[in-house]
């Protein structure tokens, strides 16, 4: 069997903030995309957008729904193997964000849902599909790691993506599994987080890009990144 | 999609196109010409369909489209008109030919909100242009058509339908001469040839050897005999059982051997980039080429193909084309003969 040369990436939470900066960056390094986001219309947009450079697939709907996840896997299947695996898309919580003892618990399930269990099945549910070599990128946070008051749900459920990342990456030598801190965007998420308070000066997800891409180009192995860290080798590499 | 290129270049001649089903030139089913690709050592075998059973092994699993060929042709005065695949219950996908005295000829003129009577007070009423058809030959050839029938499509097909033909079959023939042993569920346009050699005693004689045959169901749409075009949306359905048995015979190291060209773009629309096996059903779209290859299918029986095949693509993705150009040549010179009553080809790896 001929191998393409092509190369395709999965993305979650491909309509807006950082996952759609993603996308518009691997696109214009003619990376087929296969983008899924919850609100279809933005996604349609962004779909419209993209096709014009390159081979893009979307399908809206909820990562936490098994089926999406299967349907996901129906349509990477149409591709020659998946290079590419972007665990976007995640969940904050209820803003503004409550301390611990005041968390809902209902409201600290899903995020556990959405920030742990769905990205897991999200790999699951394309494993076959994933080239030797494959990279998958679990965007994760500087809350995983460190205490901030209001981030104890949200930064558990990242802590708890984070060692199901490095599990996974021992269990599968042959992936190349990163759990990744992006640092502060200017997102709809950072805003939630900080309702009514002014976050421009939090950088753009597009400022984040180079560094993603540095880490999606180049041939770092498993671990956890902080793309602040990568950005200098991007620069040097741009 | 687009008009893709064929790997083997070569004029058919006339009488190499099989006019008639085997039975009427004195043979059993199983007794056409078969001839064998070992692709890694680029030889060729020329043997009978009899001897099908030497060339498997315990382990290999056979899979079989089940699909049923239905009477998709209709005479409706000086056209004839193809029920190709049902979108709905009443909306098909037709395609309309001109009546000539030679057989039928692409009609490529109609119109949009054109009404085309049909036998027994049924009509097809012209929407639009089926949209997954390319622009070939400057017209259109397939329409999305609301049916006015007396009844379902498939009691209507039965009491007024024929069995679509080209003009290479010069008469028409019943049904039954269009049904593989297989045939199952009605639901094909035209019939998944390459399962038309098999009869009872091949199939007990590869069950006694050990090999297993596993059903799946992919409808055909009528073929594509007119240009270089890509084949359409098909719907197939891939059972639990089969995939389980196609996953097992990989694992174990059996070879999974299709029967047509259906059965591999059917197997392939469900088969992950590793190889593995699910099941499903729904449309595919998947076209087979050398660049995609094959990921679950290790070797492939079909018929042979015109050169202008979208098919001979597919072969490509199991046979080199300098092999190819070696087969075909050798089926030129060894006078097997083409089309849906013809003989057969084995391409092992």
């Amino acid at each position: 069997m001929k191998t393409a040369r092509e190369r395709t990436a999965l993305i979650t939470g491909a309509s807006k903030g950082l996952g759609l900066a993603l996308a518009r960056g691997l696109a214009r390094k003619g990376w087929n995309l296969i983008l899924t986001a919850r609100n279809a219309d933005q996604l349609r947009n962004v779909r419209d957008e993209l096709a014009q450079i390159t081979h893009v697939a979307a399908i809206a709907g909820d990562i936490n729904d098994p089926a999406h996840r299967e349907a996901l896997a129906v349509l990477s299947r149409g591709h020659a193997g998946l290079d590419l695996v972007i665990n976007n898309a995640g969940a904050l919580g209820p803003s503004p964000l409550p301390p611990l003892l005041d968390h809902p618990l209902d409201e600290l399930s899903d995020v556990l849902a959405s920030n742990v269990i769905a990205p897991l099945g999200i790999i699951q549910s394309v494993r076959r599909e994933l080239k030797p070599g494959a990279r998958i990128i679990n965007v994760s946070s500087d809350a995983a790691v460190n205490a901030y008051p209001g981030w104890g749900g949200y930064g558990a459920s990242k802590a708890a993506l984070e060692l199901a990342s490095a599990v996974l990456a021992v269990e599968n030598p042959e992936l190349r599994v990163n759990w990744v801190d992006p640092g502060d965007m200017r997102t709809d998420m950072h805003q939630a987080a900080y309702p009514g308070e002014d976050i421009s000066d939090r950088p753009l997800p597009e400022q984040r890009v180079p560094g993603f891409i540095a880490l999606i180009e180049g041939d770092l192995p498993s671990g956890r990144y902080s793309i602040s860290e990568l950005l200098p080798a991007a620069l040097e590499v741009a | 999609m687009t008009a893709i290129a064929a790997p083997v270049d070569f004029v058919l001649p006339a009488e190499l196109a099989a006019h008639e089903p085997p039975e009427e030139r004195g043979l059993a089913r199983d007794e056409v010409k078969l001839m064998v690709s070992r692709v890694a050592e680029n030889e060729i075998f020329n043997t009978c369909f009899f001897h099908f059973p030497d060339y498997v092994s315990r382990g290999d699993v056979i899979v079989v489209n089940t699909s049923a060929t239905i009477n998709a042709a209709f005479n409706a005065g000086d056209v004839t008109l193809h029920l190709s695949t049902p979108l709905s219950e009443t909306r098909w996908v037709v395609e309309l030919r001109r009546n000539s005295r030679k057989g039928t000829a692409p009609l490529l003129d109609a119109e949009a909100g054109q009404l085309i009577s049909l036998p027994g007070g049924a009509s097809a009423y012209l929407l639009e242009p089926y949209q997954h058809y390319p622009r070939a030959l400057s017209g259109v050839r397939l329409w999305v058509a609301e049916l006015r029938l007396p009844t379902d499509a498939l009691t209507y097909s039965n009491v007024y339908g024929a069995p679509i033909r080209y003009d290479y079959v010069p008469r028409s023939w019943p049904l039954s001469y269009y049904q593989t042993v297989f045939a199952n569920e009605p639901g094909s346009a035209e019939m998944p040839s390459a399962g038309r050699a098999f009869t009872n005693d091949i199939v007990v004689r590869l069950t006694k050897k050990g090999v297993t045959i596993a059903p799946l169901v992919l409808h055909t749409g009528v073929s594509s005999l007119e240009s270089g075009e890509a084949p359409y949306p098909e719907r197939y359905r891939i059972p639990p059982g089969t995939a389980r048995v196609v996953n097992a015979a990989r694992e174990a190291g059996g070879r999974v051997i299709a029967v047509g060209t259906t059965v591999v773009r059917a197997l392939e629309t469900v088969a992950s980039y590793d190889g593995f096996v699910n099941d499903g059903e729904g449309w595919t779209d998947l076209v087979i080429t050398p660049e995609r290859g094959v990921r679950a299918v290790d070797a492939i029986l079909t018929g042979l193909h015109a050169p202008d095949a979208s098919h001979l693509s597919m072969l490509e993705a199991f046979a080199d084309a300098d092999h190819l150009s070696l087969a075909y040549a050798n089926a030129l010179d060894e006078h097997y003969l083409w089309h849906e009553f013809g003989d057969l080809h084995l391409i092992l790896p």
